[in-house]
């Protein structure tokens, strides 16, 4: 055997055993870790959409866009948190538009101005459901009024109140907040002031189980 | 055109460079929460979205054993036996590479609409270890 096929070879075995090495030691002894350290960060309870009783146990909050994929994705597992029972969780929506989503400001305009006529929720969903369609749009404005439509909601109030500074300051001081709690990703759960590091989104419902045990 | 040494010198380096990269991945989608951006913050779209493995296989897993198998190869070049037949299958395997990073690049340009720092290092390691091959002035 050739000098340079012998240390080739070992410099490769070499660099297996640190690669395994390191990842067998970084997971040995590191049980599902869901939270991210122990802080609990000071969230300002009185903005964003909500489900459920300000005094249930167990406040999630979820920064959010409406164009991301795993918000999309994470939607199920949400749906059923925002279904449990409002005097133990309470669910608040919060806006995160990611910058490098073309749609993401308006869409979140959109659910809000939907939220001034009693409709956030009925409109989040559908802009979650069809997300694939829309994300893909040059310009999306004819199809999220299609949703308006759909969702039997006043057209021209909904325009205005897009149009408007309200929600736009609305929708800014969220994004503000976000960026303050060093938020850089959504979606980006809270679960009573906790940042959780979720490794799947089933870790959502164990960590808010724990929480209701507590 | 560069001497076959050093070309497949550089096709080894490359190849510990991308095992790194995609065993960092491997652990970051699998065992850890988020992933770690260095740049951007796609990463964790990527990772979260339905094109994060291939048949059921997770894609760095996937770069992982194309990393490894260019090293095998261009450790077995070194023993200059065989030149014809590794030639033949460093080209085809990082052929495969590029042609499969091309592939993901494409997806998270217009499909995923977010880019992932670590595919895009992979991605451009793939690309150098294509060049290294295709440089190496003893072809057979």
């Amino acid at each position: 055997m050739k000098t340079e096929t012998k240390w080739l070879g070992m410099i490769l075995i070499c660099t297996l055993i640190l690669l395994f090495g390191g990842i067998f030691l970084l997971t040995r002894g590191n049980p599902l870790e869901v939270v991210d350290g122990a802080t609990v960060f000071q969230i300002d309870y009185s903005r964003g959409q909500k489900i459920g009783s300000d005094s249930a146990k167990v406040r999630i909050v979820e920064f959010s866009d409406f164009e991301c994929l795993a918000c999309a994705a994470v939607e199920s597992y949400v749906a059923r948190l925002r279904a449990a029972d409002p005097n133990k969780i309470q669910f608040i929506y919060r806006h995160f538009p990611l910058s490098q989503h073309v749609h993401s400001s308006q869409a979140a305009a959109l659910a809000e101005a939907a939220g001034e006529q009693g409709k956030f929720w009925e409109m989040h969903d559908k802009l979650l459901e069809t997300q694939a369609r829309w994300s893909s749009m040059n310009d999306a404005t004819s199809f999220f009024m299609d949703l308006v439509k759909e969702l039997g909601l006043d057209e021209d109030k909904i325009k205005q109140a897009m149009a408007g500074n309200v929600i736009k300051a609305k929708i800014d001081s969220d994004a503000a907040e976000g960026n303050s709690l060093g938020i850089s990703q959504t979606p980006t759960f809270f679960v009573n002031g906790r940042k959780l590091d979720l490794q799947k989104f089933e870790d959502l419902d164990t960590l808010v189980e724990q929480e209701l045990k507590k | 055109m560069i001497s076959s040494n050093l070309s497949n010198r550089f096709i080894f380096v490359l190849s510990l460079l991308g095992l790194f990269v995609s065993s960092f991945l491997f652990y970051e989608y699998n065992l850890q929460g988020s992933v770690i951006c260095p740049i951007g913050t796609g990463c964790n779209v990527v990772r979260t979205s339905s094109y994060s493995s291939f048949i059921g296989i997770s894609i760095p897993f996937l770069g992982m054993l194309f990393y490894f198998a260019m090293a095998i190869l261009s450790v077995a070049h070194a023993q200059k036996t065989f030149n014809n037949l590794l030639f033949r299958l460093k080209l085809l395997i990082s052929l495969s590479g590029v042609g499969f990073g091309i592939y993901l690049t494409f997806l998270e340009i217009f499909v995923i609409k977010a880019i992932c720092f670590w595919c895009v290092l992979s991605f451009i390691i793939s690309l150098a270890i294509l060049l290294s091959v295709i440089l190496d002035e003893n072809r057979n």
